[in-house]
């Protein structure tokens, strides 16, 4: 091959990658307070919510359907966990374990609704955006619970390691969703789905059951992403994560996830949540407004799905 | 005379050459057929002409004038029309708003409803299709959307007409209509382009053949010239042959499947038979009469109504309710629209081959071993001789015949007992037939059961034992090897349709 053609395809393989690092590359220069702990560590804490929904969002968008309801499935989640902390005094993991079933009872609610009954799951998920944040106000009384001491420790740096038990879980969860995505049964089987449903069907698949497990795995990611984001703030707050939905499938589709469904990957998820989360950061840092922020971080999505087209083809 | 279209010296590559230095002239009022092996570069020769290629050399040419028309839109001004072998109708759009799709000058032109009806009534009776130009698209069979490109087809009153396989899913009758439309067209000046594999066909209404082989023109000869032979001959290079040899029927092998009073929604008359091991059974009938609905049915995709269908092994009898319980069982199932229910066209050939085996090629916890998939895709790829670059390759970049190998090599992964096929070598080239057919009577001979649905009877003819005939979605007839003729099966599968009763729509 020709050298030419090896960068050529070097640049396309890793293009996301490579954009990341110029828009690491581009902070530093802009700002002189870029590199620094505090940047690293807002930039930890506000990682692990939006990673792990990403990831749900990644498999269900593969799956060839959409969860619009994640943000405000968190926003429950978080609620339940502040409900079950504060009202009735459960231990910290019991109240977590308790999120995180309420984000999986919730896409089951998605999943059999939309995949059983065959109703279009776009507008059952935005259904349940509008339920779950209800829901939210409901066990949280509209006010923002506070828990204390007693949930941060998930957030917090464990010593020696620099990095928090979130960070470490959102993580393991990346490696270990990519795994299944990618040499798994069930993984093959997601993205069989996604690509051709009918031809799946002849393949002895079942589209519905697959649908139903991935917004499941879904909800209890957004679950997850309830107890991280209130272990970090130290509290429940029901206005938590509105248009996280929006972010997370930017996050997937900057990583090279499709639309259409049959394509994509984890570990692109994960660098588009990266690029995400660095932009709003580094735009805040170098002084930009927050509308102008908004522009660029808009900017920059469709720029991704145009550089996706042109590396497909 | 100036030729309505003439090419000269068309080159185009892809990966490798597609066409070589084609020249080819068609006067008006021609119908000049063109046959070839799939990737022989018919489909690529007629999309050049239409705008959806570009030729990387030569020149085009329509009544003498440069010609080069950059998109489909262009090229139906010019007065060329195609009707391509994927179907490009809009299932949600009705007949009529099909069709107007391509006859509307202007995309703000007002829609007369009144008019668009009449006109597409009109077209919908020169094809003979008894439809409402107010179905909707998606509600009609293969065939009947076949009919529907042609009427929309001729609705734009093309100079120039291109067939691309417009016969694959149509009966005989409505061939013979077809081919008498053609025929009045080219009298009114029309020149027409007809690719196809059904050399008959090819042969009957085509005044002029060229044979296409590699992307160079091997021959060009008046049609009552030529016999189906010499096409072959030049299509394949070598002298092929289907096989008529009679075979030995053993009555006395188990029976492997039973299918006992089966009903479902399309079809309502309870419909019993069985399949032996080592046997190819062969379901005859005219396009409509329930031969898809009745594999739908077997395999368990589509709804029953009544009866069992059962799966009989070494001391076992399992009954099978739904598609992945089939598969469990055995069976493997290869549908008749490949697109849509077979390949999955952006996936690499090793996925295509073990989706619905995926736990022969996985450990116990649901990891799929790519040291075990490997092999075995690959070995598979070279049993059936699947031209491809490797196991690697995306499965949407070869050529149909190629992909309707994989779809066997699906189910020959799952080492299936049972095969139900639907016309399994629809769009396949003749060697490519021919090798289908090969491996199909291996199967056979090493015990597999084989249920084969096809609309060419000859094909049936030369690969069965037994024949089950339906007519207007009912079992109607047994046939034995020893003893069917074709005339028999034939009137078998229209004996439904005959005087009182009408053939009735789904």
């Amino acid at each position: 091959m020709a050298r030419s053609a090896r960068v050529y395809r070097f640049f396309g393989e890793n293009l996301i990658l490579l954009s990341l690092v110029a828009i690491v590359a581009f902070f530093g220069f802009a700002s002189e307070r870029f590199f620094s702990v505090t940047t690293l560590s807002t930039l930890l804490n506000q990682l692990p919510a939006l990673t792990v929904v990403a990831i749900g969002m990644t498999l269900v968008l593969i799956s060839g359907a959409i969860d619009l309801s994640v943000g405000s499935v968190l926003a429950l989640s978080a609620g339940v966990i502040g409900a079950c902390v504060v009202l009735f005094g459960l231990p910290v993991p019991l109240a977590a374990l308790a999120g995180i079933m309420t984000g999986a009872l919730a896409g089951l609610a998605n999943g059999s609704l939309g995949a059983y009954l065959r109703l279009p799951i776009f507008i059952v998920t935005l259904g349940m955006l509008e339920v779950a944040r209800g829901l939210a106000y409901l066990v949280t009384d509209s006010q923002t619970v506070y828990m204390g001491g007693q949930i941060q420790g998930f957030a917090l740096p464990i010593d020696g390691l620099g990095m928090s038990a979130s960070f470490m879980t959102a993580l393991v969860l990346v490696i270990a969703f990519e795994f299944l995505l990618k040499s798994t049964v069930f993984g093959r089987q997601i993205v069989a789905v996604g690509s051709n449903e009918s031809a799946a069907a002849v393949s002895g698949i079942d589209p519905r059951q697959v649908r139903c497990t991935v917004l499941v795995i879904s909800g209890a990611l957004a679950g997850l992403g309830g107890l991280m984001s209130s272990s970090y703030l130290g509290s429940a707050d029901p206005n938590a994560g509105v248009g996280l939905e929006l972010s997370a499938i930017a996050a997937a589709v900057i990583g090279g996830t499709s639309l259409m469904g049959g394509r994509g990957s984890v570990m692109g998820a994960f660098v588009g949540v990266l690029i995400v989360s660095v932009l709003q950061i580094g735009l805040a840092q170098i002084g930009i407004t927050e509308p102008t922020k908004r522009v660029t971080t808009g900017a920059v999505i469709i720029l991704a799905v145009i550089l996706d087209r042109w590396r497909a083809t | 005379m100036t030729p309505r279209i003439a090419a000269r010296r068309i080159g185009k590559s892809f990966a490798t050459p597609v066409l070589r230095d084609v020249d080819l002239e068609i006067p008006t009022g021609c119908i000049h057929g063109l046959v070839g092996e799939n990737g022989a570069g018919k489909s690529t020769l007629a999309k050049i002409i239409v705008g959806l290629e570009h030729a990387d050399s030569g020149d085009l040419l329509l009544d003498g004038r440069p010609y080069q028309p950059r998109t489909p839109a262009e090229s139906l001004a010019a007065g060329v029309a195609i009707c391509a072998q994927e179907l490009s109708l809009v299932g949600d759009l009705s007949i009529a708003e099909n069709i107007l799709l391509h006859t509307a000058t202007s995309g703000l032109a007002r829609i007369r409803r009144k008019a668009a009806h009449e006109q597409a009534a009109r077209v919908l009776r020169t094809v003979g299709l008894d439809a409402s130009p107010d179905v909707r698209v998606g509600r009609l069979s293969l065939a009947e959307k076949q009919l529907v490109e042609v009427a929309r087809a001729l609705a734009t009153d093309p100079k120039l007409l291109i067939l691309d396989e417009p016969t694959s899913a149509l009966t005989a009758p409505q061939s013979d209509r077809l081919h008498a439309i053609l025929r009045e067209e080219a009298q009114r000046g029309v020149a027409v382009i007809y690719i196809s594999h059904r050399l008959r066909d090819v042969l009957a209404v085509c005044d002029r053949v060229s044979v296409l082989r590699d992307g160079e023109v091997r021959l060009t000869e008046n049609s009552h010239a030529l016999h189906e032979q010499t096409l072959i001959r030049e299509m394949a290079g070598a002298d092929a042959d289907f096989d008529a040899r009679p075979r030995s029927i053993e009555d006395t092998r188990p029976v492997l499947l039973r299918v006992e009073d089966l009903r479902s929604v399309a079809l309502r008359h309870p419909i019993s038979f069985d399949c032996r091991q080592g046997e190819i059974l062969g379901v005859a009938g005219l396009a409509g009469s329930g031969r898809t609905e009745l594999l739908n049915a077997v395999f368990g995709i589509d709804r029953r109504l009544g009866g069992s269908v059962t799966v009989l092994g070494p001391g076992e009898a399992t009954e099978i309710r739904n598609a992945r319980q089939a598969i469990r069982c055995g069976v493997g199932y290869v549908a008749e629209d490949r697109a849509r229910d077979g390949i999955f066209r952006d996936r690499d050939l090793a996925f295509n081959v073990t989706i619905a085996g995926l736990r022969r090629v996985a450990d116990r916890a649901g990891r799929v071993v790519r040291g075990r998939e490997t092999p075995a895709v690959s070995k598979l790829i070279e049993d059936l001789r699947v031209t491809s670059t490797g196991i690697g390759q995306r499965i949407r970049e070869l050529s149909g015949g190629n992909q309707q190998r994989l779809m066997l090599a699906r189910w020959l992964h799952c080492e299936s007992r049972l095969l139900l096929l639907d016309e399994p070598t629809r769009g396949v080239d003749v060697a490519a037939k021919l090798a289908i057919h090969e491996e199909l009577v291996r199967l056979r001979d090493s015990g597999v059961a084989i249920v084969a649905v096809s609309s060419e009877l000859e094909e049936l003819c030369s690969l069965c034992d037994r024949m089950l005939v339906l007519s207007n979605r009912k079992l109607v007839a047994e046939f034995h090897r020893s003893t069917w003729r074709q005339e028999d099966i034939l009137a078998a599968a229209f004996s439904e349709y005959s005087s009182a009763a009408t053939p009735s729509r789904a």
